[in-house]
This record gives structure tokens, sequence and C-alpha cells, in this order.
């Protein structure tokens, strides 16, 4: 008997020690430090208590960087996941059965594209003065609305928000495409004979049908939006000023720029807090996980 | 779906490659010698030391100049091997904290001078050399000798400087010859020869300050012209630093002044792209670096002069001063090879090295008598003889004083440049942040 209980527990200890060692722990020594003042080489951690959480809810800089996480969210939401959902259904309509392969691949390209490179590109397309979006704004006679796009305080961070729409758009768009060939074939036709016309049909079928995905790429778009590093620290590295930040920038910058690594593990439990409780939102709000 | 499979490796192997080509790199050390008939004094024949060679120059050419000495040195001490690594500019600032922290740090690595360099004096990181410099005279009086003060905190010396440096308004001879423009003295004077350098359609001053260290180096230098000696050195000074005196407010004002000479988008522009517009003799001016000449000079049409940088009314520091700082070798205190470490050292400092330096990279070297008519052109001799003639430097802004009184001047200074602070915002934040390091240096 003890054998029986104890066999399935064998077989879960090396998992349950991975994310243990590789997760938890180090998510409780974040917070431990995050209570003390040091930096790398500092001789000695100062113990500050809650101190940094009170100099980070006074600083400036974290709203901004708040906000332009909270950009990220909202504009991710609407060309991501919105987007996403409506070439999804463009591509697997009847009538472009025959083309859509194609141009799964070409909107699917970018995600398998490192980043780095995709922003050391995007550098090239938003250079002032050599560009390409200037150049092209120039040809079609819109000079004046050419800009230094990642060198300006108002258009930096939505340069950076560009550059993930263009390389995550496909990835969702491919999530509702599987979810899209699950809808049974027949709730279709039934929309179609009772007169529906694509508009209808895509709202009152194919939406409903592939709810589950979509709370599953909204999670997906919100956590990431929230844990955004990678476009910003590349493309802008969190300036001009600091009016590009984003949360994830901000902690890299406080901790590596600045060396005020407990400041850093301070910033870090507050994106953790902000992402733990979106996604139990969404959990609660979708009650996923029956599937 | 077979196809698409393969173009998606493909892309991915073509991705991974360019990943791999970005700047940091890795090279191994050249392979061992084989037992030589000379082996070194210091190590037992049969044995090898490793030695962690860490530094800031992954491109060429002053990587292949480092591989090189790297190879020499392997070849004339059999018993070293010597594992190098690079990793650029602003990379290595962050990459070298860290590195530094842990307890497996490099033997030898490069360093800025002053405050970046007292950080790890101060957290016990570094190997004092006074009493090696003291022992072997010969090496200490080969260097160009102002160049140990950055080095030094309490009178020690922590570091052997290998760069000579110093920053100049270098100047486009052949636009101010077609334009009938003078080398200006005064700051009124600079400021006519901008503005008749613009009416012409020229852009009078290159600037590219999307890094923000660029612009570190116009405040250091103002801030060194417009506040006395001793309120700066007090005030970059972590214990003590207020930045209370009304001329650090004057000195971005003053940068405020050249703003509209400036191309425009600074804060979009890299440093090297500002450099290339001057190369190209689309900007009639450009503040650069002593050591950018071996990087300009082999590239332009036109000849270039140097502007001293002007003289301003009222300004209470010394106009002889220069703003540079050397760059240098530090080896870690937690080595376990120190006396090799320290061979590397003084070979990477020879008088032979820093010849071909000069020669090959191109930069100016700390070592004295290296910069002459076979290792330089006429340029760089006249560079050095400038430098020489300096009174004192004052060092490069970003790395002279605290991290966070850095990063609350370079963040302002590029929301100044876009014009969304006023001087005075910006210092008060300066000042913000000077409090707040001198609780931490307390």
């Amino acid at each position: 008997m003890i054998h029986r209980r104890i066999t399935p527990y064998l077989y879960l200890a090396p998992c349950f020690l991975m994310v243990l060692v590789f997760i938890y722990i180090p998510l409780i020594q974040n917070l431990e430090s995050s209570l003390f003042q040091w930096n790398t080489f500092s001789p000695q951690k100062t113990f500050v208590g809650l101190a940094q959480y009170v100099q980070l809810f006074q600083d400036p800089i974290f709203y901004i960087a708040l906000r332009n996480n909270l950009y990220y969210a909202i504009i991710s939401m609407i060309i991501q996941v919105g987007g996403g959902l409506v070439i999804a259904a463009i591509l697997e309509d009847k009538l472009f059965r025959r083309v859509s392969p194609i141009f799964r691949t070409v909107f699917f390209l970018p995600v398998v594209i490192s980043i780095t490179v995709i922003c050391l590109l995007f550098d090239f397309v938003y250079h002032p003065h050599v560009g390409l979006l200037n150049g092209f704004l120039s040809m079609i006679g819109l000079e004046e609305w050419g800009r230094a796009w990642v060198g300006d305080s108002a258009t930096a961070i939505f340069a950076a928000i560009a550059v993930s729409q263009w390389q995550s758009t496909g990835y969702i768009m491919m999530l509702f495409i599987v979810a899209i060939q699950k809808i049974p074939g027949e709730l279709y036709e039934a929309a179609e004979i009772d007169g529906a016309n694509k508009l209808k049909t895509f709202f009152h079928v194919t939406v409903p049908q592939v709810k589950e995905m979509l709370f599953v790429t909204s999670i997906i778009t919100l956590s990431g939006a929230f844990t955004v590093f990678n476009e910003v620290y590349i493309l802008t590295g969190g300036g001009p000023g600091h009016a590009s930040h984003v949360l994830g920038t901000y902690l890299y910058h406080s901790a590596f720029s600045r060396d005020n690594m407990g400041y850093a593990s301070t910033i870090a439990t507050v994106i953790l807090i902000i992402t733990l409780t979106i996604s139990l939102i969404q959990m609660k709000l979708s009650k996923t996980g029956k599937e | 779906m077979k196809k698409m499979f393969k173009l998606f490796t493909n892309i991915l192997l073509v991705s991974t490659f360019a990943v791999g080509c970005s700047s940091s790199t890795t090279t191994p050390a050249s392979n061992p010698e084989p037992a030589s008939s000379q082996p070194a004094a210091t190590v037992p024949s049969g044995e090898t030391v490793t030695l962690k060679f860490f530094h800031r120059w992954p491109k060429d050419p002053d990587k292949s100049y480092f591989d090189q000495v790297v190879k020499e040195f392997e070849q004339a001490n059999p018993g070293i091997k010597i594992e190098t690594e690079a990793v650029l500019n602003d990379s290595y600032k962050e990459k070298i904290r860290v590195l530094l922290g842990t307890n497996n740090p490099p033997d030898v690595f490069t360093s800025w001078s002053g405050e970046f360099a007292y950080k790890f004096v101060r957290g016990d990181k570094v190997l004092d050399l006074t009493p090696h410099l003291q022992k072997d005279q010969a090496w200490a009086n080969q260097f160009v000798q102002t160049q140990f003060p950055p080095f030094t905190l309490d009178g020690k010396i922590y570091g052997a400087p290998m760069t000579l440096d110093g920053k100049t308004f270098f100047y486009n001879k052949e636009i101010f010859k077609q334009l009938n423009l003078e080398v200006p003295k005064t700051w009124p004077e600079f400021i006519q020869t901008l503005q008749k350098i613009k009416d012409s359609g020229i852009t009078p001053i290159a600037f590219g300050n999307k890094a923000p260290w660029a612009v570190s180096h116009y405040i250091g230098t103002f801030n060194q012209r417009m506040v006395d000696q001793e309120t700066r050195m007090k005030d970059y000074t972590r214990a003590t630093g207020t930045f209370e005196d009304p001329g650090y407010v004057e000195a971005l004002r003053k940068l405020n002044e050249l703003s509209p000479y400036f191309n425009k988008d600074v804060n979009a522009l890299e440093h090297q792209f500002a450099r290339q517009t001057f190369i190209d003799g689309k900007a009639a001016i450009g503040y650069f670096q002593k050591a950018e000449i071996g990087l300009i000079e082999p590239n332009i049409k036109f000849e270039i002069g140097f502007i001293d940088f002007p003289q301003i009314d009222g300004a209470k520091g010394n106009p002889t001063y220069l703003t540079g700082a050397p760059e240098g070798w530090m080896i870690s205190s937690l080595t376990k090879h120190p006396e090799e470490a320290l061979k590397f050292v003084k070979f990477l400092t020879s008088k032979e090295m820093g010849e071909k330096y000069v020669k090959n990279v191109g930069k100016l070297s700390a070592i004295q008598g290296t910069v002459h008519a076979n290792t330089a052109t006429p340029t760089q001799i006249e560079a050095v003889d400038r430098v020489m003639k300096a009174e004192g430097f004052s060092l490069w802004l970003d790395t002279d004083m605290d991290i966070k009184i850095v990063d609350a001047y370079l963040a302002g200074a590029q929301q100044m440049l876009a014009g969304q602070k006023t001087p005075e915002e910006v210092i008060a934040d300066v000042q913000k942040a000077a409090a707040q390091v001198r609780t931490e240096a307390k």
C-alpha cells in the first residue's frame, strides 16, 4: 500500500524539484533581496525593509514605465489578439483556401527570426536620415510626418511596440488558425443556410467557438506586454531620457547601470505581482482548463 | 509543409548565425606552445598557468591587435596561457561590474579611470600596483606620468594606463577655407562661426547622442570651465557632492546655446553616425576624441584641424585643462597568479607594444615616446603635443562620478536637448541624486 502511495510522487519528484530550484527558490530569494540595498560587489547588504518599495512608488520613472507597459498591453491586445483572429478567420475562409498556405508562412516568418536581428533591422527602418520609414514617407509626399522615431520621446515607445506587433501577430494568428480548424464545418453550413453573411458568421460562429483560445492568447499577450524587454532595450535603451522605459528595462537599468540590485529586485517583485494578478483574473473570468 | 519546415530551419540557422556574429566574442587562446628551450622563470616547467583576460574591443583593428599581443606573449612565456574575452563598450561596463562581483573574476581586465575604477577599489576587487611600480622603476617611468592620478585612490595606484586621450573640436579645413572662416578662440567668436556655417547650409556640428555618453563629454568640459576646480572636485566626490554651484546650471546653458547648431535628431543618432557625417564632409565640426583620429584620418578627402575649446568669459575653471581620461589595465585582487598577471600587464604596456598599438590601431598610447613619425601621422603627433601640454585633465564625466548622478545627468541632458527640460530642472535632478549618493557614502 505504501508502495502505491509513494510511487506517483517519486515520478513527480524530479519535475517538482526542478520547478522548486529554478522558479520558487529564486522567487523567494528575490523577495528577500528586495528588502536590502546592495550591489554586486558591495561588501555587505544593508537591510532597509520596505523603504525601496516606498521609493519605487514615489519614483516618476516607475510610472512612466508602467504607463508604457499599459500602452504595450492595450495595443498588443487590439493588434495581436484582435488582428490575429481576423487574419486567421480570413485565411481559413473558403475563398482563401488556395493561397492561405503562402500567407500563413509569410505572416509566421517573423516569429522564427531572432528578436535581436529584427531590432537591428528596424534600427535601419527608423533611422531619421537614411531610414526606410522616413524615406517612404517623403516618397509619398508626407515628409512632414517623418521624425526621429526612436529618438523622440513621444514616439520612441510606440516604435518599439510596433516591432512587437510586427513580430508576434503571426504567432497568435497561427494559434487561432489551429483553433478555427477544429470548428466543425456543419456550424458554418448551418449558418450559411440560415442566411448569415460572412460578418455574422464570424461573430456568431467563429468567435464563440475559439473562446478558449481567445483567453489563452490574451494571457500570453498581456503577460508578454508586462515582461517585454528585448525590443525596448535594443531599439531605444529606455531613452531618450527615460521616456521609453518599460518595467523590464528599468529593472535592468537599475541593476546593471545604476548598481542598485535591491531596487531592481523590488521592481521584479512588482512585475511578478502584476502578471500574477492578470493571469488570476483571466483564469477566474474564463474558467479555463475545462477543455 | 515539408518545404515550409525546411525554410524555417534555414531561417533559424541564418538568424542564429547572425546572432553569433554580434558584438560578444570569445577567442580561445591560441594553441599552447610546445615545451620551449626557455621556460619562464616564474613557472615550474611542465605546468601551465591560465590567465583570463577581459577587454572591451571586440571590433577591428583593436581586436586583432590584442589577439596578436596575446600570441606574442604566449610565445615568449610558454608556461602561460591567455584566455581572451571581449565585449563592446556599454555592455562591458555592465558585464565587468557583474564579473567582479563573482568569485571567479578575470585576472587582467581593462577599466576606465576615475569613479568607475574607484568603485572596484572600494569593493576591494583590484590589486594595488603601487609596490610593483616602486620595485620596477623603469616600468613606472615609461608612462606619461599625468595619466596615473585618475587611477589613484588614497595615494595608491590601481591601474596601469594604456591610452592617452583628450577631447577636441575637429574642424574641416576645406569648409573653413571655402567660407573664409578663422579658427575661433572665444565663445562669442565660436557661436558667430557656427552661425555662419549654418547660414551656408552646412551642418555646423555633427553630434549623435543616442547612447548618451556622448553628451557627457560636453557636460564634463563645460563643468570644468564654469566651476572652479576645488568645488568641482568636492562635488564629484561621493560623500560631499551637492552640485549647488550656479556654474553647473551655467554649464548646461552653454551646452544649450550649441543646440541650434547640432544636426537634427541628436537623440536618435549614434556617435558613429555623427563621425561619419563629419568624414563625409557634411558637417564642419565635430567634438571627437584624439583616439578617433585613426578612424577619421584615413577616410577623409580634406584636412582636419583642431579648435581649442573656446574661452568663456567669467569662467572659473583652468582653461588649459583638457577633457579626457586614460583607460588602463587592472589586475583582480582575487587572481591566483598575480606574478603572471603582472608580467602580462607589463608586456601590454611595454614600449614595443605601445608603438604597435599606435601604428596598428591608430590610437594614442600612454607610454612615452610611442607616438613618432614611424608610428603616427603628423595630425596624431600634433594631438599628442596638445595632450602633453594640458595642465590637467577633467575625466570623462560618465566615469568620473557616481553612476546614479551620471544617470540623472545623462537622461536629463537628453531631455534638455529635446527641449523638454530646462538646465535648472536637470540640475535639480542631479542634486537629488547627489543627496541620495551622499547618504549611501556615509
